[in-house]
């Protein structure tokens, strides 16, 4: 495990929310969600459903990279995509599986990433962002959108995003798109980590000057039946949500 | 493509037919698979017709009409081994296997007893719509090569399009191919380039191309507008891969693109 990049100057506040798609498990949902508040790394990834295995990926990518103390440049992230890649495809190896199935597996599996490194031991904390495909981060202060990557308005969603492949050979294609960038934080600032369909939904609040904090105000189950009736009511695609709220509060000195 | 219309041969003509409806199944099996289960996103029939209409499926599936995905998944009647060229990424190619199932063979067989075929078709249609009555409504996908021997397809073919589920009505595209060098229409919106009576009635029991189907048809550089009908006169080889392409592309099942853009044609 890594330094605790939290020190006594600074609160987080974390939350979050997943859902899958309408009328689906849970076990079927393939947006996944990393948390690790000692390593002060968050992520969400997004398994690309008609890809082979898309949750199991999805998962390595979220849960490893939060737990990871690298990946947060272009080399060291390509290397560990590379070692996770290997790993996952070592497993369907194991596996005797019918021909479709081994079909799909050649073509390895598919996510979108978001990950996000907060650094809260200074003064002036910072963030460090990694990204590639649809699944993005919205650094937001006194209700106003500061930053979004690496989509950053509401019409920019389609359904071919480029995304991290867990076989070399496609990885290489999609890898010029990795988005990296960092700022820093100030008191009261608001993180969002979100996938597709919740992302959209976001993005779009802020272009329409209505930014809605339904997790500031109410609990996560609450939140996540806001987020269903958003989506029943066709304001969100019907897809998986994943939303990871943090908020970064300067302690008071007593 | 090498043609394999040249020489006017049946045979050449019915291995390229078998070879893509081959190939269309794979790619709804693939389309369907999900991990290690395949999901019945689909429902099934090939019938051929010659001297007489049949269930084209061979092997373990040749006694049924109707056949979930999944099962053809599970069914095929032989499974061919080869190679394929992929591009590795970077400016190179890598081989690696694939697998042919095929689940159809080749049949040329003389007559085109259009009205016949038709009439099982709604057969089929009315037996399924009964127990299925909700959801996206069935895809006919009639691919035929030269005028129909057993009278004016237009009633039957009405028929057909009358059928529906609370979706919308049955969608029925008609391919017409030849191997003469007359100039080809495809996705008409209106009758004016059609050369005789058969080619506007098959014209007039063809369904316009919902939405999700002229996306797909643009995605394959096929020109389409508002208005087209699935319908294709004196189509070539390659009117044939296009017309299965589009019929079987609903919203949302198309592969990302990331699947086809880096895989090498054939």
């Amino acid at each position: 495990m890594s330094s605790v990049k939290q020190s006594a100057g600074w609160e987080l506040r974390t939350q979050q929310v997943l859902l899958p798609k309408s009328g689906f498990e849970s076990s079927e949902c393939e947006d996944v969600i990393g948390i690790d508040e000692q390593n002060c790394r968050f992520a969400v990834a997004d398994g690309a459903t008609e890809a082979f295995d898309a949750r199991t990926w999805a998962q390595r990518l979220a849960e490893n990279w939060v737990r990871s103390d690298s990946a947060l440049t272009t080399e060291t992230f390509h290397e560990w995509v590379a070692n996770e890649g290997a790993a996952l495809h070592s497993a369907w190896n194991q596996l005797t599986l019918p021909w479709y199935a081994e079909e799909k597996a050649q073509k390895g599996s598919f996510a979108a990433f978001v990950g996000v490194e907060l650094d809260l031991r200074s003064e002036s904390p910072s963030w460090k962002a990694i990204a590639l495909g649809d699944a993005c981060l919205l650094h937001c202060r006194h209700g106003a959108l500061l930053k979004s990557l690496p989509l950053s308005n509401s019409a920019s969603f389609n359904s071919a995003p480029m995304l991290v492949a867990s076989d070399p050979v496609f990885y290489k294609t999609s890898a010029d798109s990795l988005v990296i960038d960092s700022g820093r934080c100030q008191n009261n600032d608001l993180f969002f980590l979100v996938s597709d369909a919740a992302a959209a939904w976001y993005l779009e609040r802020f272009e329409q000057n209505d930014f809605l904090d339904i997790l500031r105000d109410n609990d996560e189950p609450d939140a996540a039946k806001f987020f269903e009736n958003e989506r029943s009511a066709g304001r969100i695609r019907d897809d998986d949500i994943a939303v990871i709220r943090l908020e970064i509060q300067q302690r008071s000195i007593s | 493509m090498s043609d394999p219309f040249s020489g006017d041969s049946a045979h050449k003509k019915a291995e390229f037919v078998a070879e893509v409806v081959n190939h269309t199944l794979h790619d709804l099996v693939i389309r369907c698979t999900k991990t290690e289960e395949v999901r019945n996103y689909y429902h099934v029939a090939v019938l051929g017709y010659g001297r007489q209409v049949w269930s084209a499926f061979a092997g373990p599936l040749a006694s049924r009409e109707i056949v979930p995905i999944a099962d053809v998944a599970d069914h095929p009647l032989q499974i061919k081994s080869s190679y394929k060229r992929v591009s590795d990424g970077a400016s190179g190619w890598v081989e690696i296997p694939v697998r042919f199932p095929v689940w159809i063979h080749p049949a040329a067989d003389g007559k085109t007893p259009m009205c016949g075929a038709l009439a099982r078709v709604k057969q089929l249609l009315e037996r399924w719509l009964a127990e299925h009555p909700r959801g996206f409504p069935p895809t006919v996908l009639h691919l035929t090569d030269g005028e129909s021997s057993d009278g004016e397809p237009f009633d039957i073919g009405q028929e057909i399009m009358s059928l529906g589920t609370d979706n919308g009505q049955v969608l029925l595209f008609n391919c017409h191919i030849s191997s003469r060098r007359a100039p080809k229409v495809e996705y008409p919106t209106d009758e004016s380039l059609l050369p005789d009576g058969f080619a506007r009635t098959l014209f007039r029991i063809s369904s316009p191309l919902p939405s999700g189907f002229l996306a797909a048809a643009a995605q394959l550089g096929v020109h389409t507008v508002d208005g087209s009908k699935g319908f294709v006169f004196n189509g070539d080889p390659s009117s044939i891969v296009q017309f299965y392409e589009i019929g079987t592309s609903l919203t949302g099942m198309t592969p990302y693109r990331w699947m086809d853009e880096i895989t090498e044609p054939e």
